[in-house]
Order: structure tokens, then C-alpha cells, then sequence
């Protein structure tokens, strides 16, 4: 038996050592040579590669890279700058645009690509009433007199245009998917034509990019990029840190504030592309009808003098944003117009306890709440908090103190955000807070808050964009006039006033403009570009143009592509060593006894 | 074994099966709701693409004919397909079942090996520097909650140390095949493994130690000693042998919680399988996929008591007496 034991335990050790050389000796072989590579951390999956599916944050960064646009974006203020198309020109009713393509145009699998593909992708997509595109493509008809030259012809009058931001997919691809089978597709595809092409997507995990050789700006200087998902965002500062990952989406609050401090070679900042949170007061027109006292504009303007943007900002999000005045329509902030003093509501909560005095909402019983003019039914009102935002919470804490404040009582109820989205449509609320983010033109945004937009249908309430459920015809008519006005300084100057027109109503008091976190290695690459210049982030912007832009700074070293443990094969194998000696260690004691007894 | 009682066995665990399929599609739907509208707020639809995608969704009849369509697709191992990839729920839990099999397997292998082990150990050694070590160690692990074991671990090993990558399968950089490939997914597995198998090693320790130390009092432990058997053999062939049956029972029931009891270090060491596929879910919330998921996870634990039960029945036969 003893004999027996000994042998064991020598096959234990001897296997640990075997082990131990060989994953010693493999890791070894995987840290040389490897393409110069960007590693990007997120913390969002790729939900799908396929344009007229994904809706994800990280979906439209890919396809960014993947596909390029028929006119391209400019990074300083989104204007409109040469794409695949390197000119256009407009008929005299500008309804009829002819963009001529660059020459020499080609897919990454080095088909040529030309203007079939264009009016391809365009007119198929307003057919199909693709998810990502129609918004673009909805009144357009695309035609390819010839292989440069592509005619678009929009139906009405679209101050879009000549905007043509929708990706073009390669036809000799994506035609072999009909309506319904394209709908059902992956996307997984090489062929692309900006400036990197997939390599590989693990679901859930990372997806490669390669550079295209065939880029119309010519390769880029990194070979690789790599998208890294991870669940734990403080694992992803972490591997930030230790120089696994180059760059982060979405850092934590906690984490940004620290990284903020050290400085070194993390660059940290605070990218803003019109995003922005609001609390919102159910403005009557809808489905069902909120407290009265909400019907009169007096009250919600005194509520919203009796909100601190600033502590919010502070507080809750501890400076990460910034205090908002008017909603932001657009990624690009030129479109806010800029508030005269007196037409802002600041906080000032005897303002607002005026304002009620005035109108007649007076605490007649004396519990500390006031009561419709008259006397009778309390100002008591539902404040519903988003049980999916960790900051509705807290935000919700500061807001009803200061309702409380100013005599008005709160009901809180948490909605999970599908739950909500259903509570608005029936109209079956009061206050609540959410927030939205723009797309670069501002109509989609302005659409929202159209009488059109409020639900008035039962059985389908959530079909409807006007979550504040406020109708003004003045505004609708602006809407209507803005969508036609090809004049940009025109239709800004309706954009402004009906961006004012809706602050005044007091239905939506905009709290902060909300910050896109990102932090970068400054010590790798450079060349990462804002967008919007100054303000917007490096990435996840509109049409993220640092990838093609960056250079490796000299004498750095890349992340190795994704991040593994540098050295950690030799522990491994310290690892399976040390579970083979607690295996013997274990065997040995249980042995002892036996021993002993024998003995 | 009775062909009766096989026979009444499996015909339990079939109907608790359905239960779970009809329980499994109103739970997730007990709380009101659109997920179209939520999952695509701010997206500028049109109301055609909105009812294009609730038909597409499944979400377009009544309650009842959801049910009905939702049971007649089960019934053709038709899971749906997931709102958020918009592929099939049934390639989307096979694609991430592999996964989570390796990390809570092999984790529950060393966690019942080595917790048996420990067990033994410390109830034969009862009362000695090595029970109480052993025990105060299977204690702490036990009663720590995994989420935080493995927060401690990876801030260690993979933040501070830098020895292990802070999450993932494998590396973005990894060919894909070959010993290079292995070694780097055995980098990867290597910190949640350790996390789950200290965080059940404790329990199968614990309950081998009570269980041997009851049967450390039986007679016939006297009675093979008094027959002059060495204490190494009393031990292993008449001891331990009958304290394993708890043990044997414990790992069978467990083993159904193989494929989700791992949601919580899954999703913190970003391991793509079936438990961080339920936290993203959950995020959705992608309906068919919750559904899937928990039909899966229900079904391999009332396949594992199932086996329990007749195990448990094979090994004892005053269970299936009774």
C-alpha cells in the first residue's frame, strides 16, 4: 500500500511538471509577433452586424468602420463632407441630387464598387422600410445612370439632403437575402468598405476588424482593432489600467473620478452628443388625464423653479454633466437656442411658492400640502422611478424634497422601463424622469413632441412617441414648417423657436446633458479626434472618424490584441501544481492515520 | 428497482416538466409591459415598423394565443428567436451552454473531490489541528457569497498582480486552434473556476465530514475493528462508502444546477455562457430568451433529481422500499 501511495504521488508531481512545461513553453510562443492592434472595452455586445437589424450603440460603431456612407460627416460640427461621393450637385429645387462617386471605388474582397450598389442599398431599404435607414430613405428614389454617377430624387422637400448617411452594402452580397431571409441574417460578412472589415465576432465576447487595403483613404496605420464586451465595468478600468485594453466605453462614474485624478498616461473625458435627461409632467393631452394641478402651466413653472439642476448634476452624478436648459434635438449643440434670463426658470423656491400663493393653490387645512384653488383635492401627484436608471433613484430623493417644499406631495412607484414606456402611452401618470439621445438632425427629436405624436389609441398607447403627452398646434405647425425649409438659417431659427415654445410650457424641465465616459492610453496612439470638436467623445461618435486617424506613437507597444495575462503561464502551472500537492497533501494525511495503525 | 416506481418517478418529473414550460411564459409576462417600445425608444419608428416588429416579436395576439403559438412552438423544440440578435433561442443556448458545462463542470469536479477529501480528513482526524483548520477553511468559503469571492480574486490576480486576464473566454489575438488556443481558454477559466469550486468546496466538505462522523458510531465500525481490519481499511471500504450517500445525492441535485449557477461569477469575469446570457437577458428584457434559459435550467434540474431519486434508490434499497 505504501509502495502504491508513493507511486501516486510521483505520477501527481510528475504530471504537474509536464503540464507545467508545456504551458509554460505554449504561452511563451504567443507573445511574439502580433499585428499593431487598438483594443476597445465596452461593456455592450454587437447585437447584430447586420444594418437593418442591430440597434445597439456598439452595432453602429462597427458598422461605422465597415461600411463607408455616400457623403461622410464632418468631425468638428457633423457638416457634410465627401464620402464615397466626392461632389454633388442639386437641381435648382433641390429635390433632385447627383452625387459623382471617387473612382476607382472598391469592396474589400476587391469587387468595384459603384453606383449600382448605392441606388441598390437606397431603394431597397425604403421598399423593405429597413429598421436603421427609413428615417433617411423614406421619400428618395436612387437611380445609377452609370457607374459613377448616382441620382437621387426625394419626393418632398428634405432639408436632410444632401445628407446620405445610411451605410451601402456591397450588392453582390446582401442580394442574395430576400425580404425575409435578410431580416433573419447575421450580417457576419468580410466585405465592407470603410476602413476595416470584420475578421471574426465571438458572441458575447469580441469581435475583430481588420484594415481594408481597399479604404478609399488608403489603409489605415493600425492593423487591428478589437472590440473587447465586458460585463464588469470596473474589470474594464482595470484592464485599462494594466494596459490590456487601449481604450473604454462607458466607464463607471466611480472609476472615471479616480482615473480623473491620476492623470499620467490615461486620458480621461467627457463626451457630450446631445443626450440629455429631462423630467417630464404629464401635459394632459393624452389617454387619461394627470392632477389637475398639472393642467395649469402656473404650477408645472413653479415646479420647475423648485428643481437644482446643479445638485442633481453634483450629487448624483457627481459633476459628470452638465446642468440643461432647452432639450437637445441634435448630437451637434448649435441648434439650442440660448435662453433670455427672464425666460428661464431657475431654482428659486420661494419664486415657486409665489407663484402657487398667486394662483391660489394654498395649504387651507395646514398638513403642509396645498390644495386646488378653493380648497378640496391635495396637490398630490405620482412620480414613477426607473427601476433600470441607477441614478432615478436618488434624483427622485432631491426632487420630492423640494416638491415637499413648496407644499407639494409625491407618490413614488417604480416601473421597470418596459412598464413605463406602457404607463405613459395610457397617460396614466404624473411626473417622471427619463432622457433621450438625438440623432445629428434634429427633426426625429423635434417629431417626438408633435400633437401626431401623443397617444390616442387604446389598444396599441405605445405606439407613440409624446411622452409628455403635451399638444401645442403652434408647435405642430412649426414642426411641419421646418421639415420642408431647405434654407438651414431658416429652418434653425423654427428649430429655436419651437425648442423655446416647449421649454415655456414647462411640461419637460431638461435637467443635465449627459456625459459619454471614455478614457484612452495617451501613451500608445495618437490622433484620436472629438466629435463634435471640443466636446463630443473620441468614440462611439457619430461617424467615428479616430480609427483611420490614429498613428502609433513611437517606440509603444500595442495592448496584445485583447488582453491576457502577461506571464501567466508559468502561474498556471504553479496553479495546477499547487492542486496537485493539495491532492497529495490530502491523500498523505488520510494515509497517516492508516499508518499510524498500522504501526 | 420496481419498473413501477422508475416508471412513477419519470412520470413526475414529466409533469412537473409542463408545469415549468406553462409557469415559464406567464412569469415573464406578469409584469405589464411593451418591449418594443422600450427596446426601441428614440428610434424614430414608423407605426408600421412598430407592428411589424410586435408580429415579428410574437407580441401581436391575445395573451391566450400567445400561449397557444408559445406551446406549440416548445412542443417542435422551437424556443423562438431572440429579440435582441433576432436568431434562434435554441442556437443561442447551445452556442453558450459549452461554456458554462466547462467552467461549472470542471469546477464541480475539483469542488467535490476535493471537498470529499477534505471532509474524510477532517472527520477522521476529528478534533485535531487538521479538522479544525479544515473546518474553519470550508466554513469561510461556504458562507462567502461567490460574487464576492470572485470580485476578491479577480482584484488580486488579475488587477493587481496581473496574472490573469480580467474576463473573457479566450483572447481576441488566439488563432483559434492548437495548444496555444487551450492554454489561453485555461488562462481565462482559470480565476471563475476557482471561484466556484471554493465557493462549493465547503458544502461537500461539511456535509462528508457530519455525515462520516455519524457513521463513525455505527457497530459495525466496532465490529470490523474488533475483526483486527487496519483503520485505513475500516475506513475506506466500510466508513466511507456509506457516509458518501448524502454526498453522492447532494452532487446529483447539484449537477442540474450545473447549466445556471453561475450567473453571478459568469458576469463578472465576463465568461460567455448560459448565466451571463440570463443577465443580459434580463437586461432586455428578451423575452423568448428568459424563456429558453429557464425552460433549460429548469429541465436539467428535474432531469438531475430525477437521476438523484433513482440513484439514491439503486444505492439504498430502503428508499425504494418505502
Amino acid at each position: 500500500m505504501r509502495r502504491r501511495g508513493r507511486l501516486l504521488a510521483a505520477a501527481l508531481a510528475s504530471a504537474a511538471a509536464v503540464v507545467a512545461i508545456a504551458v509554460s513553453a505554449a504561452s511563451g510562443q504567443e507573445e511574439s509577433g502580433k499585428p499593431l492592434t487598438l483594443t476597445v472595452a465596452l461593456t455592450q455586445d454587437l447585437d447584430s452586424a447586420n444594418p437593418t437589424v442591430g440597434v445597439t450603440v456598439a452595432a453602429y460603431e462597427f458598422w461605422n468602420l465597415q461600411y463607408a456612407t455616400l457623403t461622410d460627416k464632418a468631425a468638428k460640427d457633423f457638416a457634410p463632407i465627401p464620402g464615397l461621393a466626392a461632389s454633388w450637385t442639386a437641381s435648382p429645387d433641390k429635390r433632385t441630387w447627383t452625387y459623382k462617386l471617387r473612382p476607382n471605388l472598391k469592396w474589400s474582397d476587391g469587387q468595384p464598387l459603384t453606383s449600382e450598389d448605392v441606388a441598390y442599398t437606397i431603394n431597397r431599404a425604403r421598399r423593405e422600410e429597413w429598421l436603421n435607414y427609413s428615417q433617411t430613405v423614406a421619400n428618395v428614389t436612387a437611380t445609377a445612370p452609370d457607374p459613377r454617377t448616382v441620382v437621387l430624387k426625394s419626393s418632398v422637400n428634405d432639408p436632410k439632403l444632401p445628407v446620405m448617411d445610411v451605410y451601402i452594402l456591397p450588392k453582390h452580397v446582401w442580394s442574395k437575402y430576400d425580404k425575409d431571409a435578410i431580416g433573419k441574417f447575421d450580417g457576419v460578412t468580410k466585405v465592407g468598405s470603410g476602413p476595416y472589415t470584420l475578421d471574426r465576432v465571438q458572441k458575447g465576447q469580441f469581435w475583430t476588424l481588420d484594415a481594408n487595403p481597399s479604404y478609399w483613404k488608403g489603409k489605415p496605420r493600425i492593423n487591428r482593432v478589437v472590440f473587447r464586451k465586458f460585463n464588469n465595468g470596473d474589470a474594464m478600468v482595470a484592464a485599462l489600467r494594466r494596459g490590456q485594453v487601449d481604450a473604454v466605453e462607458n466607464v463607471p462614474s466611480t472609476a472615471f473620478l479616480q482615473l480623473q485624478k491620476q492623470k499620467g498616461d490615461i486620458t480621461t473625458l467627457q463626451g457630450q452628443q446631445g443626450g440629455f435627461d429631462e423630467f417630464a409632467m404629464n401635459g394632459g393631452a393624452g389617454l387619461k388625464r394627470p392632477h389637475p394641478a398639472l393642467l395649469d402651466r402656473r404650477v408645472r413653472i413653479a415646479i420647475a423653479h423648485a428643481i437644482d439642476k446643479k445638485t442633481i448634476v453634483n450629487r448624483v452624478l457627481r459633476g459628470l454633466g452638465t446642468p440643461a436648459d432647452t432639450i437637445s434635438p441634435s448630437a451637434n449643440s448649435a441648434w439650442m437656442p440660448k435662453l433670455a434670463p427672464n425666460q428661464r426658470y431657475d431654482f428659486n423656491l420661494n419664486e415657486a411658492k409665489q407663484i402657487l400663493d398667486q394662483a391660489g393653490y394654498k395649504d387651507t387645512n395646514g398638513d403642509g400640502i396645498r390644495e386646488m384653488p378653493g380648497g378640496g383635492r391635495p396637490l398630490r401627484l405620482r412620480y414613477a422611478i426607473r427601476s433600470e436608471s441607477p441614478d432615478s433613484a436618488p434624483t427622485a430623493e432631491f426632487i420630492t424634497g423640494w416638491l415637499k417644499d413648496i407644499g407639494i406631495a409625491t407618490t413614488e412607484k417604480t416601473y421597470s422601463d418596459s412598464q413605463l414606456t406602457e404607463v405613459i402611452g395610457k397617460g396614466d401618470y404624473d411626473l417622471f424622469v427619463w432622457g433621450w439621445t438625438p440623432f445629428v438632425d434634429p427633426d426625429p427629436m423635434m417629431s417626438y413632441f408633435t400633437c401626431d405624436q401623443v397617444s390616442q389609441d387604446p389598444k396599441n398607447p405605445t405606439n407613440y412617441y409624446n411622452d409628455a403627452n403635451w399638444c401645442d398646434k403652434t408647435y405642430s405647425a412649426d414642426y411641419k414648417l421646418q421639415n420642408k425649409e431647405l434654407d438651414p438659417a431658416k429652418r434653425k431659427a423654427i428649430v429655436q423657436r419651437m425648442l423655446t415654445r416647449f421649454y415655456e410650457s414647462a411640461t419637460y424641465v431638461p435637467l443635465y446633458y449627459s456625459a459619454d465616459l471614455q478614457a484612452y492610453r495617451n501613451d500608445r496612439y495618437t490622433g484620436w479626434i472629438r466629435q463634435p470638436a471640443e466636446t463630443g467623445p473620441v468614440l462611439f461618435s457619430n461617424s467615428s472618424p479616430s480609427y483611420a486617424n490614429l498613428r502609433p506613437i513611437p517606440a509603444a507597444s500595442s495592448s496584445g490584441g485583447g488582453g491576457g495575462g502577461g506571464g501567466s503561464g508559468t502561474i498556471i502551472a504553479i496553479g495546477i501544481a499547487a492542486v496537485a500537492v493539495l491532492g497529495g497533501i490530502a491523500l498523505w494525511m488520510m494515509r497517516r492515520s492508516s499508518a499510524e495503525d498500522r504501526e | 428497482m420496481s419498473a413501477r416506481f422508475v416508471t412513477g418517478k419519470v412520470l413526475g418529473s414529466l409533469a412537473t416538466l409542463f408545469f415549468v414550460i406553462c409557469f415559464n411564459f406567464f412569469l415573464f409576462r406578469v409584469v405589464e409591459g411593451d418591449p418594443v417600445a422600450s427596446l426601441f425608444r428614440g428610434r424614430n419608428l414608423t407605426v408600421a415598423q412598430r407592428e411589424q416588429l410586435t408580429k415579428q416579436f410574437g407580441l401581436d395576439g391575445s395573451t391566450g394565443e400567445q400561449f397557444l403559438h408559445y406551446l406549440q412552438q416548445t412542443a417542435h423544440l422551437n424556443l423562438g428567436r431572440s429579440y435582441s440578435t433576432n436568431q434562434p433561442v435554441a442556437k443561442e443556448i447551445a452556442d453558450k451552454a459549452g461554456p458554462t458545462i466547462a467552467l461549472v463542470g470542471i469546477s464541480t469536479l475539483l469542488s467535490t473531490v476535493f471537498g470529499v477529501l477534505i471532509g474524510v480528513v477532517a472527520a477522521w482526524r476529528r478534533r485535531t489541528k487538521a479538522d479544525y483548520a479544515a473546518t474553519t477553511f470550508t466554513m469561510a468559503t461556504y458562507s462567502m457569497p461567490d460574487f464576492w469571492l470572485g470580485m476578491l480574486l479577480l482584484s488580486l490576480f488579475a488587477v493587481t498582480l496581473g496574472w490573469f486576464p480580467v474576463g473573457g473566454i479566450e483572447d481576441a489575438s488566439s488563432n483559434g486552434t492548437g495548444v496555444g488556443h487551450v492554454v489561453d481558454q485555461a488562462k481565462h477559466l482559470f480565476l471563475p473556476c476557482l471561484t466556484l469550486t471554493l465557493a462549493y468546496l465547503g458544502e461537500y466538505a461539511l456535509v462528508m465530514r457530519s455525515s462520516l462522523l455519524d457513521t463513525m458510531r455505527e457497530d459495525y465500525l466496532v465490529l470490523a475493528r474488533a475483526k483486527g481490519m487496519r483503520d485505513v481499511v475500516v475506513r475506506n471500504r466500510h466508513a466511507v462508502p456509506n457516509a458518501l450517500l448524502p454526498v453522492v445525492t447532494l452532487i446529483a441535485i447539484n449537477f442540474g444546477f450545473v447549466l445556471s449557477g453561475a450567473i453571478a461569477v459568469e458576469t463578472i469575469f465576463s465568461w460567455p455562457g448560459l448565466g451571463l446570457a440570463t443577465y443580459d437577458a434580463l437586461n432586455g428584457p428578451d423575452l423568448p430568451m428568459l424563456q429558453g434559459l429557464f425552460l433549460v435550467f429548469s429541465a436539467a434540474v428535474i432531469v438531475c433529481n430525477l437521476g438523484a431519486d433513482l440513484l439514491y434508490a439503486y444505492l439504498d434499497p430502503r428508499v425504494r422500499a418505502a
